[in-house]
């Protein structure tokens, strides 16, 4: 099979630019800690009240390491209000209660699916005060739209006083 | 049919004779129902797409027309685009491309008729469940969410008409295979073949999801489920299904677009690469789908991820492919500079210039998608609108275009009809093409500051920031450009159907008949039991850990109660 040389070059650099790609991704895994959620713990979505998602809220894990557990349900997160202090790590556990929903924070690199039956996890750092929604991104029924709640990030120097 | 051969007896003949020149009126009734069917489901599904841009703009946040109730109206914008048009369209087309290229009928005209007809059935149960409003669950139909019986068996039906419709097409290839030891087979009728086989693989995981969890829950004989495990077996589908809708319009692009410019394919052998690696490779790659989800380990999303990256290697091909046949032809048309071939075009006949544009939309298509498949990039973007940007430059942009290329030569063969004022033909392309950019461009941003898609954010309670809302407006901008585009379609259509004058000489079919001759083309590309070997063994090895280690960690196939209905 006969291959222009000019498109053998085309080759060469269409996977080189790939490898590079791949190399990052990588790089940005190993080296930079950039993670995807992993598969986890199982809970029975009808059975919530028996795990650690009997009490939704947040927990102050100290040394500005906090943990959340939450639940997603049509059409609300509880709890729907967060309140962290500036510079805040947080670990997020969230579950649905009964169908698929997701959850994103924005202008923050968390971004979670949430299927009943799994808890889904990932930790994400407060860097800049403010107020930031989080949002359901999965369709869930008639009142999708309305499923969203809020985090507040208070100013370091409000939270020494 | 016809028959041009008076000696009938002959049974030993190796190439059935069929007339070379147009169509034979069979043919031109089964391509033309399908591409019919095909651009009726378009006509509604397409204009309730702009709707939703006024309706989610903060400026306006008009009512839906048709439907009142906005899901209903993004379930059946989904559909009947997605999974009704392109499949009709795909099926049209394949028929067209086989037996013009390989110059003989289908194996079985019943057979495809048989296909269409539970294709129309599907079609009309799905969409009457949609209209009813208890089939509000969109095209990716997540469980536990439960439809009426109805939509999933309609959605079965026309899965299974592919089926009938596919064979049909494998075995008059493999007859002709037969019939032509040693030759190798038509590009387009290679592709056709690729695709197929890719569609019958993928389309299993959709089958066992549906057969095995959706319609038994619908019909209440079953009440538990499980939404990770459906989510694996419809993503097993659902990204095949995108190349799909592609390889179609790369079929346009490698043996039709040629044609039309007057030039030579630059590298049949190099299409034939393309065409095997996207059979291969697109359906091992699904889990970037899934990036997000809680029940897939973390090794099997990076091992995904970096077989996507491969699958972007065929379309980098095809960019070099296609992009070194288009320089023949501005050479061809005097061009001599390092660039000046872009421009000496035939920009003005709307065919050309709805497949150039669909290219162009498809290098945003192109660059976007790699970034999604970064998951590093995918951890803020999913969801959001962003990938609605993303998709509606590759299935709204490239294959959109493309069929609409595809439509626009075919018609006057199919009606015997001139196209209908081909001057509003080559405003609609090129209104498309801008319309895209706007729209697309506006989601992209949009989502990037967090708006998520599939989302009534035009409803009292929603939430719209300040650095969204510009965005969303904008895309409303773009959606008016595409709704007033979608009319010239249809007008085009409708004029072509009914009121334009009759040809007077059919222009050629802008076919391949025959794989170049000067060409050495390996057999190995259609030594198809080595590949159908590649596809289950990859499939094994990246999709089997995925679903087991799913089922294992939810302890059950159908694990998790059902919650309720949510429509």
């Amino acid at each position: 099979m006969h291959i222009h040389e000019y498109e053998r070059y085309w080759i060469v650099i269409s996977v080189a630019v790939m490898g590079v790609f791949v190399a990052l991704l990588v790089a940005g895994a190993v080296v930079f800690g950039v993670r995807l959620p992993d598969t986890g713990q199982f809970v029975n979505p009808s059975e919530l009240g028996n795990t650690e998602f009997s009490s939704p809220g947040i927990r102050d894990m100290g040394d500005n390491e906090y943990e959340v557990y939450m639940i997603g349900r049509m059409w609300n997160f509880q709890p729907a209000q967060l309140t962290v202090p500036e510079g805040a790590t947080v670990t997020f556990n969230i579950t649905s209660q009964d169908i698929t929903h997701g959850f994103i924070i924005e202008h923050h690199n968390i971004n979670l699916q949430l299927v009943p039956g799994h808890v889904a996890r990932a930790r994400v750092t407060f860097d800049e005060a403010g107020e930031y929604q989080f949002i359901c991104h999965e369709y869930c029924g008639r009142g999708h739209h309305l499923m969203h709640g809020q985090i507040v990030v208070e100013a370091a120097e409000e939270n020494e006083s | 049919m016809q028959s041009v051969q008076p000696q009938e007896t002959q049974t030993e003949t190796p190439a059935i004779q069929f007339p070379s020149i147009g169509m034979i009126l069979s043919e031109r009734w089964l391509v033309g129902a399908h591409i019919l069917v095909a651009m009726s489901a378009l006509s509604l599904g397409i204009v309730l797409g702009p709707f939703q841009t006024f309706r989610r703009a903060p400026a306006l946040q008009w009512e839906m027309p048709i439907f009142s109730y906005y899901y209903q109206a993004l379930t059946a914008h989904g559909v009947l685009n997605a999974l009704v048009f392109t499949t009709f369209f795909i099926m049209g087309v394949s028929y067209f491309v086989v037996q013009r290229s390989l110059d003989r009928p289908l194996k079985s005209m019943q057979a495809a008729w048989a296909a269409f007809w539970l294709m129309l059935v599907g079609m009309v149960l799905a969409t009457g469940a949609i209209i009813s409003g208890t089939a509000s669950v969109l095209y990716t139909f997540y469980p536990p969410m439960i439809a009426h019986w109805t939509f999933y068996l309609g959605l079965t039906l026309v899965i299974v008409g592919t089926w009938v419709g596919l064979f049909n097409v494998l075995f008059t290839y493999f007859e002709w295979r037969k019939d032509n030891p040693g030759e190798a087979v038509p590009l387009a009728v290679y592709a056709v073949v690729a695709n197929f086989i890719m569609w019958f693989t993928a389309s299993l995981g959709v089958a066992i999801e549906v057969l095995t969890m959706l319609l038994p829950m619908s019909l209440g004989i079953i009440d538990t489920t499980d939404a990770q495990v459906a989510r694996i077996l419809f993503w097993f589908f659902g990204h095949p299904l995108v190349y799909f809708w592609l390889i179609p319009a790369y079929i346009s692009w490698y043996t039709m677009l040629p044609k039309q410019l007057g030039v030579r394919l630059f590298s049949d052998s190099m299409a034939r690469v393309t065409f095997l690696m996207l059979m291969i490779f697109s359906i091992p790659v699904g889990v970037h789908h899934l990036f997000v989800d809680p029940g897939i380990s973390e090794s099997a999303k990076l091992m995904h991820a970096l077989l996507t990256f491969v699958v972007s290697i065929p379309s980098l091909l095809t960019a070099f492919n296609i992009g070194a046949t288009i320089e023949r032809s501005g050479r061809k048309r005097g061009a001599t500079g390092l660039f000046d071939w872009m421009w000496k075009q035939p920009w003005d006949n709307p065919v050309v210039a709805a497949q150039f544009g669909g290219m162009l939309l498809f290098i945003f298509g192109g660059i976007t998608g790699i970034m999604n498949a970064s998951f590093n990039l995918n951890i803020a973007l999913h969801n959001t609108t962003w990938v609605v940007g993303h998709f509606h430059v590759t299935l709204g942009g490239a294959v959109f275009l493309t069929y609409i290329a595809m439509l626009y030569w075919m018609l006057p063969m199919l009606t015997g009809r001139k196209l209908f004022m081909p001057k509003m033909a080559l405003a609609q392309v090129y209104l498309w093409l801008f319309g895209m950019l706007v729209f697309a461009g506006a989601m992209g941003r949009a989502g990037i500051e967090g708006a998520v898609r599939r989302s009534d954010v035009g409803a009292e309670g929603a939430y719209v920031s300040d650095a969204m809302a510009p965005w969303l407006n904008l895309s409303a901008i773009g959606g008016a450009l595409l709704l007033v585009s979608s009319i010239a379609l249809f007008a085009v259509l409708i004029g072509s159907l009914f009121f334009s004058e009759p040809v007077e000489e059919q222009g050629a079919v802008p076919i391949q008949k025959a794989a170049p001759k000067d060409e050495h083309i390996p057999s190995v590309f259609e030594n198809w039991r080595l590949w159908i070997f590649v596809i289950v063994a990859s499939n094994l090895i990246m999709w089997g850990p995925v679903l087991l280690n799913a089922i294992d960690v939810s302890q059950g196939f159908w694990a998790v109660a059902n919650p309720g209905s949510a429509r």
